[in-house]
């Protein structure tokens, strides 16, 4: 998967059409994406390091930094696993049915997340579907972390599956066909032989998944009740202090969510030719 | 292990079949199978003795690898039974059958090493580590590939990579080898090559073999015995020189080697083409009067000579005309027109009259392949437009029934 750009070898001398075409690619991105990314770093620093060390440091801040993490991550896990599990079955097992199967798994993609969001609180809000049981036996599961989980869940929903199914779909049956006549069980091929090859597929699955159910917000507003120091993710202490007019604040996190979803996606462009060794 | 245990108890069940023969070590017994409702065999029936190799040859689309899947364990088939060693092994899954398979992409694991796709089959049963290492070993000497152990498949050339794909199986001592198309993907080169290499490979470490291939020149070199695959079913099977010199089938006649057909028609005991006649041979007794007949014999068993040499032809066709010189490297090909109405050419006068006004025109000539060798083509030069009297060394009759119609009534050559 590397950038190959053929050098127009046939055309002698200058050619005003590389210069020109690259100008106009950065000057395009330029107000797009390049400035609002900078000046995140340009206001956050302005006031100086300590300010900006001292609205890292906020109690509140570093809770929603942890809770961020340590919700994703659980979302992540079970999106993976969730992931390879219906990536194996769908690439493995004709069905009646397995399109449409492909198809709901893939909808999240295409569900606003304000809308996620909504349909999880009329689910299992205290008085939606289920809830409405659940509440009376004391079981809350809006409003807390467990909530935010649950939309992280569902927001990420196709992305591992999305990487996992096409490395399953285009794997060669033979490779667990041999593996079986030579002699291993089901589950050593899957583990000598098939996990090895979904490596690639799996971490950068993972990673997506990570750095979009970091960045969660639509849902995740909805769900969690945006309770300080309780319930409150990282974009949405960035909302709230914003909101507060505290800038500082927000923008000494909203750096630290930039740079951490730019180290994910460095890992994703560079180690590509690490995730699918052959 | 279990299995060989099987095949002992057998072996000294019927102390009369392995003094006879060798024991067989692999049985395919009236298996069918189906899919969805398209019938891809019918009744296949065979048995791989111990320490033979057996090739199944055939188009693609005739089913062998269906065969091979099936005594793999990958299929299951729609009737029959599938014995190895004296085991039915039917109901067992692959893993349970000690089987070595050879697929036509090696389907060596992408990612391990040489030496690791080589230790699999002894790591998943849990062998020892030092045990493994020296099987590994003792294998990497055996294919020549001591110095490619660290590598990755894709490091590796197809023919290396099949070297691999062989001592992998070799590694945990299958009972039975299966190779599907094996040499497919290689040049043609590598191919001549290596077949010879694994022929050598297989008479070493004795151990019966079941080859699939579409190509007759890797049939006749590696199989000890042949069979010629016919959508879903066997045409033939025997030696290779069974099989190409006393094809029991216009298909297996026309498979392996090129082959020139003709039609003809019983009469009094003997095949009548055109205005020759021609005995049928020992197996008289298998044809009626008037029953419509194949006469196949290969390019190089047709004789040429000129009218003007007196000689006397054997098995006279009759007298044609060279339609086509080619020159194919060790031998000279020729096309010529048999003609079916001319008479005279051949000694024998009784030749029937009728003819001429009773075949249409497009029907009274047929092109007939003849190949001929260098002392030979050097002796009698023949240009195109030479008249030939046409004789056979030696041929074949078959029963005429289901010769598809396209074919019927052309000379084939299917070579290559």
């Amino acid at each position: 998967m590397s950038t190959n750009i053929s050098p127009m070898r046939h055309v002698r001398g200058f050619d005003v059409a590389r210069p020109f075409s690259i100008g106009m690619l950065v000057i395009i991105m330029m107000p797009l994406v390049f400035l609002p990314l900078a000046s995140i770093f340009i206001f956050g620093t302005s006031k100086g390091l300590t300010s900006f060390w001292a609205a890292l440091t906020a109690s509140e801040a570093i809770f929603a930094l942890k809770l961020s993490m340590a919700t994703s991550f659980w979302a992540t896990m079970f999106n993976v696993i969730f992931g390879l599990f219906a990536a194996y079955v769908l690439s493995r097992y004709n069905f009646w049915g397995r399109n449409a199967l492909i198809v709901t798994i893939s909808l999240p993609t295409a569900i606003p997340t304000a809308v996620a969001g909504f349909a999880l609180l009329l689910l299992w809000g205290p008085y939606g579907t289920l809830g409405r049981f659940l509440a009376p036996q004391g079981v809350q599961i809006m409003f807390t972390a467990g909530a935010i989980i649950l939309a992280n869940i569902f927001v990420t929903f196709p992305l591992a599956f999305g990487v996992i199914k096409p490395v399953f779909d285009t794997m060669s049956r033979s490779l667990e066909e041999a593996s079986a006549t030579i002699g291993a069980t089901r589950w050593q091929t899957f583990w000598h032989v098939t996990l090895p090859s979904l490596r690639g597929a799996i971490v950068s699955g993972a990673l997506l998944t990570f750095a979009r159910a970091v960045g969660e917000f639509g849902s995740t507003i909805l769900v969690s009740g945006n309770l300080a120091g309780r319930t409150q993710t990282a974009p949405l202490y960035i909302f709230a202090k914003f909101n507060e007019g505290q800038i500082e604040a927000a923008n000494a996190i909203a750096i630290v969510l930039a740079l951490f979803s730019f180290l994910i996606f460095s890992v994703l462009f560079f180690a590509r030719d690490w995730l699918d060794v052959e | 292990m279990k299995a060989q245990q099987a095949m002992i108890k057998k072996v000294s069940a019927n102390p009369d079949a392995s003094r006879n023969s060798p024991p067989v070590a692999a049985s395919v017994v009236g298996v069918s199978k189906r899919f969805g409702k398209t019938s891809v065999l019918e009744k296949i029936n065979f048995d791989v003795a111990e320490g033979e190799t057996l090739v199944l040859l055939g188009a693609s689309g005739s089913g062998k690898t269906t065969i091979l899947r099936i005594i793999a364990g990958l299929e299951q088939p729609y009737t029959g039974r599938v014995i190895l060693h004296g085991k039915d092994v039917t109901d067992l899954p692959a893993r349970e059958r000690g089987i070595g398979a050879i697929f036509q992409s090696y389907a060596l694991f992408p990612k391990m090493t040489v030496e690791k796709n080589i230790g699999y089959g002894l790591r998943i049963r849990r062998h020892r580590r030092r045990e493994i290492r020296e099987t590994v070993n003792q294998l990497l000497g055996l294919v020549q590939l001591e110095e490619h152990r660290k590598k990755y498949p894709s490091q590796l050339s197809g023919g290396q990579q099949q070297r691999v794909a062989i001592a992998r199986t070799l590694a945990y001592k299958p009972e039975v080898l299966l190779f599907d198309e094996p040499f497919g993907a290689l040049d043609a080169q590598t191919r001549v090559r290596l077949r010879r290499e694994i022929r050598a490979l297989l008479k070493k470490v004795n151990v019966p073999a079941i080859f699939i291939t579409h190509d007759q020149e890797e049939a006749l070199e590696l199989g000890d015995r042949i069979a010629v695959i016919n959508v879903g079913h066997i045409e033939q099977i025997g030696t290779p020189y069974e099989i190409y010199n006393h094809p029991t089938t216009e298909y297996s006649a026309t498979f392996l080697g090129a082959a020139d057909l003709l039609p003809g028609v019983i009469k009094k005991g003997r095949v009548e083409i055109g205005s020759a006649l021609l005995p049928v041979g020992t197996d008289a007794d298998k044809f009626s009067e008037g029953q419509s007949v194949k006469l196949v014999f290969r390019p190089e068993d047709v004789s040429l000579s000129r009218p003007e040499d007196l000689s006397t032809t054997n098995n006279c066709l009759g007298n044609g005309v060279v339609q086509e010189v080619s020159f194919a490297g060790a031998h000279e090909r020729l096309i010529i027109r048999l003609d079916l109405t001319e008479t005279g050419t051949c000694e024998p006068s009784e030749t029937p009259f009728y003819l001429t006004t009773e075949t249409p025109e497009s029907q009274s000539t047929r092109p007939i392949i003849a190949t001929r060798l260098k002392p030979e083509a050097n002796a009698v030069r023949l240009r195109v437009g030479d008249r030939v009297v046409i004789g056979l060394t030696s041929f074949t009759v078959l029963p005429d029934n289901a010769a598809p119609p396209e074919r019927a009534s052309s000379a084939t050559e299917i070579s290559r």
